[in-house]
C-alpha cells in the first residue's frame, strides 16, 4: 500500500498491447483486429474515433530541434521495478508516419530513476521547501525541457497533467500551476497565455472581491500585514522625529508616494497611528498612490475609485486631514515620470515612498531597477521602505538578468520559483479553509507569476524577485543608507505574529543564512524559510 | 483508513433488528447530519438558505446546450447507438456569436446565479455583475467545447484558460462549480491532445475516501447497494451454496448489509463464497479481511476470492463454479475509470457464469459517443448530480467539495478528457440492459420490496431534497428532480418461475 497511483492501463501485459495498439499506426492496428477475439466491422471506427480524438494530428508551433529530437533518444527502464511494467517494445520506429507528431511514444511507466515518494503529500510540511512529488516531477520534467529530451518531457506532463489539480492539495495545486507554465512555454505562448489570463482575471475582479481577498489575506496570514506594520512603523517614527525637530506652528504636511500593490490596506493603521500619537496637530497626510500593470483596465479603475472613497471617509472619521491622488501607469514602473507628480505638494510636505513589492515589478532588464532607484533617491525622500519577497530570481546571478537567458537560467528561476511558490502555496493551505474562494484568488494570481516566469522572457518580466542582500546592494548603490527598526516596531510585529497561526516568526536579517549577509531590515519566515524581507532606507 | 470505514458499517448494523423480510430494515445506514434535526415544518426548509441557489438548473442546462447540438450530432437519446462516425463536424462550427445570441443560456442564470447568498449592500449590482458573469461563464464552456469536437486547441485553450481564471469550484452557485470542474477536464484534455497520447493514473486510495463521502451526504450509493441486494436476497432464496461476484468491489461497503440478512434468514445462513475484482490486491486483500471478520462475528460460513484483474480481462477459469452454487453477480458502474475492460469480453464472461442473478445499477448517461455527445450528456448529468449536494449541503461543506473534486471531478475528467471507458480504445457498450437482453439473459422486474428499500433510503433524506425514485420497464431509477441518474435493475439467466 505504499504507492498511492497506480497505472491502471498498465497492470497487465494485455492492456499494455491493446493500449499500444491503439496508437500506432494504421497497419498495426489492422493486424491486431485480425486476432482480436470478437472482432467486428465497427471496432476499426471505434479506433479510429479514438485516434481522432487522441487528437494526433494537432500542431504546435515547437522550435524544430525539439520535435526532432524526439527519435533519437529513449528511455532504459530497470527491467524489474515492482509496480510498473516495462513496455519493452514501446519504442515506436515509425518516424515517416510521424513527421506532423510532436512526441513518439515514450513509455509510460514511472520513469524507474526517480525515486517518488506519492504517500507524503504533507511534504511541504518540512518547510515548504518543495520536496514533495510534484516538486520532484516537476524538476524533473524542467530537466528534461533544457535538455530537450522530449520523451521525457512527455512522460512526465503525462504523468502531472493526470497528477495535478488547482482545486487539490498544495502537492497537487503546485503541480497544476507549474505544468501550466511549462505548457505556456513548450508552445512558445507564454506571453499570450499571460495576457489572456490577466484580461480574464482583471474582468471578474470587482472591488467586492478584491477588498475581500486582500482583508482575509490580512485577517489569516501575516505574509502582507508583516511588510505594512513594518514599514507604518518607520514611516511613522521618521515623520514624528523630523516634524518634532522642526518646531514649526504649522501643522506637518505628510505625503507619502505609494508604490505597492495592496490596495491601500495599509493605511488604516498609520492613519490611526497619526490621530492617535501625534500630541498638538494632527498632520496633513495625501498619500499617491501608484497603480501600474502593463495593461490598465476600467475593473481596476472603477476598484481604485471606492477605495479612494473610502480612505477620504475613514480620515474624516479619524479627524485626518487627508488628500488622496490615484495615478493609473501602463507600462513598466520605470518608465513612471516621478517629477511630474506634485508630491512636495508645492514646498514643505515630508516625502516618504513606500515600496512594496514594487521594486520586483520593475523590469530586470537593462539597468531599469538601478535607474529606478535612483530616480527615488533624486526625490530626497525622508525615508524609502522596501518590503520584498524573499527570492532570487534573477535568469543570471548579480547581473542585470534581462538578456537572453540560457537553459541554465531557466533552470535556476524554475527551481527557486518551486522552491518560493511551494513555499507560498504551503503558508495558504495551512492559513486558509480548503474551500475559500479568497485563497483561490490569491492562488491564481501566483499562478500567473508562475506563468510570467517560467514562460516570458525575461526583459518583460514582472516577477523577477531578488534577494534582500541584492536589493541592500542596488540601494546602497544609490546612494541610501540602511536605517534600522527600531524595537518598538519589532515588538508590534512580533505582536502582528501573534495573532496567526503557528510558523511565522521574525527575524532579523543579519541572523538569516544568508549569503550577502550583509542585508539590514527583517525577515517574516514560514517554517523556517525566509519569505518576505521588510526594510527602511534613507538618504 | 478502510478498517475505519468498515467500523462505521458494523456500528450502525448492530443496532438494528434482524428481520426475515428486509422489509423493514433501514440497516446500516450512517444518518447524514443534517436529517438527524428534521425541518420542523416542510415549508421551513433550513437548509436551503445559502447553501444553493440553483434549482433545476440541469433541466435548464439541458435545454440550453441540447438544442444548438442536436441537429448537428446524432445523440443517443434513445439509448441506441448511432453512428456518430458519420458526424458532419462542418454543421457543428457554427460561430460563436451565433450561441452568444441567444438567450438560452441568460434564462439559465436567471434562474441560478442571482443572488448568491449574503446580503450585502451593493446587492443590486452585484447580482447584476453575478448574472452576467455566469452568463459569460456558460457561454464561454459551451464555445470551448464546440472548438474542441472541432480540434481546433489553440482556441480552445485560450477559452480554457479565461475560464479558469473565471470559475470557482468553491462558488455557492452550483453552475459555476459544474463549469469549474469541466474547465478543468478539457484543460486536462487538451495537455492530452497536445502530447498525443492519453491514459489515466488513478489514486486509487483517494477515491475509495471521496467514494466513502459520497455514499454518506447523497442517497445514490445506498440506493444502488439496497436495490441490488434486495434482489439478490430474493434470488437466493433459499440456497444453501452461494456465490456472489462482484465485479468492482471496491471497499465491499455494501456487503455487510447483506450478509446480515442472509445470517438471520428463516432456512439458516448460507455459506458464502465472494470473488471480489479489482485493481489493487493489497486493497483487495484488506477488503476481503474486512468482510471476512463480519462474516465471522455473524457466524456465516465464508470463503473470500480477490482477484486484481478487470473482468474483461479475466479467464474464466479463474471463477470456477462448483456445484450446487447459486451465483450472483452484482456490478455498480462508474465512470471514474475503465474498471472492466473489454465490454464483450465481460458479457462472456457473465454468460459462462450463467448467474441466477446479475444486479446491475447504471449511470443514466451514455458514456460512449462523439466528445460533444458526451459533453452535453455528463454536462445534464452532473449538473443534476452538483444541485442535489448543493440542496442539501452548505457551500463550504469539506465533505461536498471531497466528493466533488475528488470523485465526480475524477469522472468529468475521465470522460471529457480521457473520453470515457471508450477512449482506452477498447469496446463499450452502449446500453448494458440492451446488450444483456439480446444475449439471452431475462430480466427480472424489481420487486415492491425493492422499490420499499429505495423508499427506505429515499425517507432518510428530506423531500424538499428533490430526490425521485422512477419506476419503470420492471427498473428501479433514482433521480434528482426530473433528472434520472442512477438505474437498478436485475437479470438471469434461466426465465423466473
Amino acid at each position: 500500500m505504499d504507492t498511492l497511483f497506480r497505472l491502471v492501463s498498465l497492470q497487465s501485459s494485455d492492456q499494455q498491447s491493446s493500449f499500444k495498439s491503439s496508437r500506432t499506426s494504421s497497419s498495426s492496428r489492422s493486424s491486431k483486429a485480425n486476432h482480436h477475439l470478437f472482432h467486428q466491422p465497427f471496432q476499426n471506427r471505434e479506433e479510429e474515433k479514438y485516434r481522432e480524438e487522441c487528437g494526433n494530428n494537432y500542431h504546435v508551433c515547437v522550435d524544430e530541434d525539439f520535435s526532432s529530437s524526439s527519435s533519437s533518444k529513449h528511455l532504459q527502464p530497470h527491467p524489474s521495478t515492482a509496480a510498473t511494467p516495462t513496455p519493452s517494445t514501446a519504442a515506436t520506429t515509425t518516424t515517416a508516419s510521424t513527421a506532423h507528431v510532436l512526441f513518439e511514444l515514450a513509455d509510460f511507466s514511472f520513469p524507474p530513476d526517480l525515486n517518488i515518494d506519492f504517500a507524503s503529500s504533507s511534504s511541504a510540511a518540512a518547510g515548504g521547501g518543495g520536496g514533495g512529488w510534484a516538486a520532484q516531477l516537476l524538476l524533473e520534467c524542467a530537466r528534461a525541457v533544457a535538455a530537450r529530451d522530449s520523451q521525457r518531457v512527455q512522460q512526465l506532463m503525462w504523468m502531472l497533467n493526470e497528477l495535478a489539480s488547482p482545486y487539490g492539495d498544495t502537492e497537487q495545486k503546485v503541480a497544476s500551476y507549474f505544468l501550466q507554465a511549462l505548457f505556456a512555454r513548450l508552445t512558445s505562448a507564454g506571453p499570450r497565455t499571460l495576457l489572456t489570463l490577466a484580461a480574464a482575471s482583471d474582468r471578474t475582479c470587482s472591488f467586492d472581491s478584491t477588498r475581500r481577498t486582500a482583508l482575509r489575506f490580512q485577517e489569516l496570514s501575516p505574509w502582507s500585514s508583516f511588510g505594512h506594520v513594518a514599514a507604518n512603523g518607520a514611516i511613522l517614527e521618521s515623520f514624528l522625529d523630523a516634524a518634532g525637530g522642526g518646531g514649526s506652528p504649522q501643522p506637518q504636511r505628510l505625503h507619502i508616494l505609494d508604490l505597492s500593490n495592496t490596495f491601500c490596506t495599509q493605511w488604516p493603521t498609520l492613519l490611526e497611528a497619526l490621530a492617535t500619537r501625534s500630541s498638538d496637530d494632527t498632520p496633513h497626510l495625501s498619500i499617491t498612490t501608484v497603480v501600474s500593470s502593463a495593461s490598465p483596465s476600467a475593473a481596476v479603475q472603477r476598484v481604485m475609485k471606492e477605495i479612494g472613497q473610502r480612505m477620504e471617509k475613514f480620515a474624516r472619521l479619524m479627524g485626518v486631514p487627508f488628500k488622496f491622488n490615484v495615478i493609473h501607469h501602463a507600462g513598466d514602473l520605470s518608465e513612471l515620470d516621478l517629477d511630474r507628480l506634485d508630491l512636495r505638494e508645492g514646498g514643505g510636505a515630508l516625502l516618504a515612498v513606500n515600496c512594496v513589492n514594487a521594486l520586483h515589478s520593475v523590469s530586470p532588464a537593462g539597468s531599469r531597477r538601478d535607474l529606478f532607484i535612483n530616480a527615488l533617491r533624486r526625490l530626497q525622500p525622508l525615508i524609502v521602505t522596501v518590503v520584498e519577497e524573499e527570492s532570487d530570481l534573477q535568469a543570471a546571478s548579480g547581473g542585470d538578468g534581462g538578456g537572453e537567458e540560457g537553459e541554465e537560467g531557466f533552470l535556476k528561476v524554475f527551481r527557486e520559483s518551486l522552491r518560493f511558490f511551494s513555499a507560498y502555496f504551503d503558508s495558504l493551505e495551512e492559513s486558509f479553509p480548503r474551500t475559500s474562494n479568497e485563497r483561490l484568488a490569491l492562488e491564481r494570481a501566483a499562478g500567473r507569476a508562475v506563468v510570467d516566469l517560467v514562460a516570458c522572457p525575461a526583459a518583460e518580466s514582472a516577477e523577477r524577485r531578488e534577494t534582500a542582500a541584492g536589493w541592500s546592494l542596488r540601494m546602497r548603490a544609490a546612494g541610501f543608507a540602511p536605517a534600522a527598526f527600531s524595537e518598538d516596531v519589532a515588538d508590534d510585529v512580533r505582536a502582528l505574529l501573534r495573532r496567526y497561526r503557528e510558523g511565522w516568526s521574525m527575524r532579523s536579517a543579519g541572523e538569516a543564512d544568508d549569503p550577502g549577509g550583509a542585508a539590514p531590515g527583517i525577515f517574516l519566515a514560514w517554517k523556517d524559510q525566509p519569505v518576505v524581507w521588510a526594510s527602511a532606507w534613507k538618504p | 483508513m478502510m478498517k475505519g470505514d468498515f467500523e462505521v458499517v458494523h456500528g450502525a448494523i448492530n443496532l438494528v433488528q434482524p428481520s426475515e423480510t428486509w422489509d423493514y430494515t433501514p440497516a446500516g445506514f450512517p444518518v447524514p447530519h443534517h436529517i438527524s434535526n428534521p425541518p420542523t415544518s416542510p415549508t421551513a426548509r433550513p437548509v436551503l438558505d445559502g447553501h444553493c441557489t440553483n434549482t433545476d438548473l440541469s433541466d435548464l442546462i439541458m435545454e440550453q446546450v441540447a438544442s444548438p447540438f442536436s441537429e448537428a450530432s446524432p445523440s443517443t437519446t434513445n439509448g441506441f447507438p448511432m453512428d456518430t462516425s458519420a458526424l458532419p463536424t462542418d454543421n457543428i462550427t457554427t460561430s460563436p456569436d451565433e450561441y452568444r445570441s441567444r438567450k438560452a443560456p441568460r434564462r439559465v442564470y436567471e434562474r441560478t446565479v442571482c443572488g448568491s447568498g449574503e446580503s450585502r449592500s451593493s446587492s443590486k449590482s452585484l447580482a447584476e455583475r453575478d448574472h452576467e458573469h455566469g452568463l459569460n461563464m456558460i457561454t464561454l464552456l459551451l464555445e470551448c467545447a464546440v472548438a474542441i469536437s472541432t480540434e481546433n486547441l489553440p482556441q480552445a485553450n485560450r477559452m480554457l484558460l479565461e475560464l479558469t481564471q473565471m470559475a470557482s469550484p468553491y462558488s455557492a452557485s452550483c453552475a459555476e462549480r459544474v463549469v469549474a470542474y469541466f474547465t478543468k477536464a478539457m484543460a486536462s484534455r487538451v495537455m492530452n491532445s497536445w502530447l498525443g497520447f492519453c491514459s489515466p493514473l488513478v489514486p486509487h486510495k483517494s477515491i475509495l475516501s471521496a467514494f466513502q463521502a459520497f455514499n454518506n451526504i447523497s442517497p445514490f450509493i445506498k440506493f444502488a447497494h439496497f436495490t441490488a441486494n434486495q434482489a439478490i436476497l430474493e434470488a437466493l432464496h433459499q440456497k444453501e451454496r452461494v456465490h456472489i461476484i462482484d465485479l468492482d468491489i471496491m471497499q465491499g461497503l455494501q456487503w455487510p448489509a447483506l450478509f446480515h440478512i442472509l445470517a438471520t434468514r428463516a432456512d439458516g445462513p448460507p455459506h458464502v463464497r465472494m470473488t471480489g475484482l479489482g485493481t489493487s490486491m493489497a486493497m483487495l486483500e484488506e477488503t476481503g479481511r474486512q468482510l471476512s471478520n463480519f462474516a465471522r462475528r455473524l457466524g456465516m460460513s465464508f470463503e473470500f476470492h480477490p482477484i486484481a484483474k478487470r473482468a474483461g480481462d479475466v479467464d474464466p477459469s479463474m471463477v470456477p463454479s462448483q456445484r450446487g452454487e447459486a451465483v450472483a453477480v452484482h456490478w455498480l458502474q462508474h465512470a471514474l475509470y475503465d474498471a472492466t475492460g473489454p465490454d464483450r469480453n465481460t458479457m462472456r464472461l457473465l454468460e459462462l457464469l450463467a448467474p441466477r442473478v446479475i444486479t446491475l445499477v447504471e449511470q443514466e448517461m451514455a458514456h460512449t459517443g462523439s466528445f460533444l455527445d458526451r459533453f452535453v450528456e455528463s454536462l445534464h448529468y452532473y449538473s443534476a448530480v452538483f444541485d442535489s449536494l448543493g440542496m442539501s449541503l452548505p457551500f463550504d461543506n469539506p465533505g461536498r467539495h471531497r466528493v466533488e473534486h475528488g470523485l465526480l471531478s475524477r469522472e468529468i475528467n475521465n470522460i471529457l478528457a480521457i473520453g470515457g471507458p471508450a477512449r482506452s480504445g477498447e469496446e463499450k457498450f452502449v446500453s448494458w440492459r440492451m446488450e444483456l437482453a439480446c444475449r439471452g439473459f431475462v430480466q427480472m422486474p424489481m420487486s415492491g420490496n425493492s422499490m420499499a428499500q429505495a423508499q427506505l433510503i429515499l425517507n432518510m433524506f428530506p423531500p424538499s431534497l428533490g430526490y425521485t425514485i422512477f419506476q419503470g420497464d420492471g427498473t428501479l431509477r433514482l433521480g434528482w428532480k426530473e433528472t434520472r441518474l442512477y438505474t437498478a435493475s436485475a437479470w438471469t439467466t434461466r426465465p423466473t418461475r
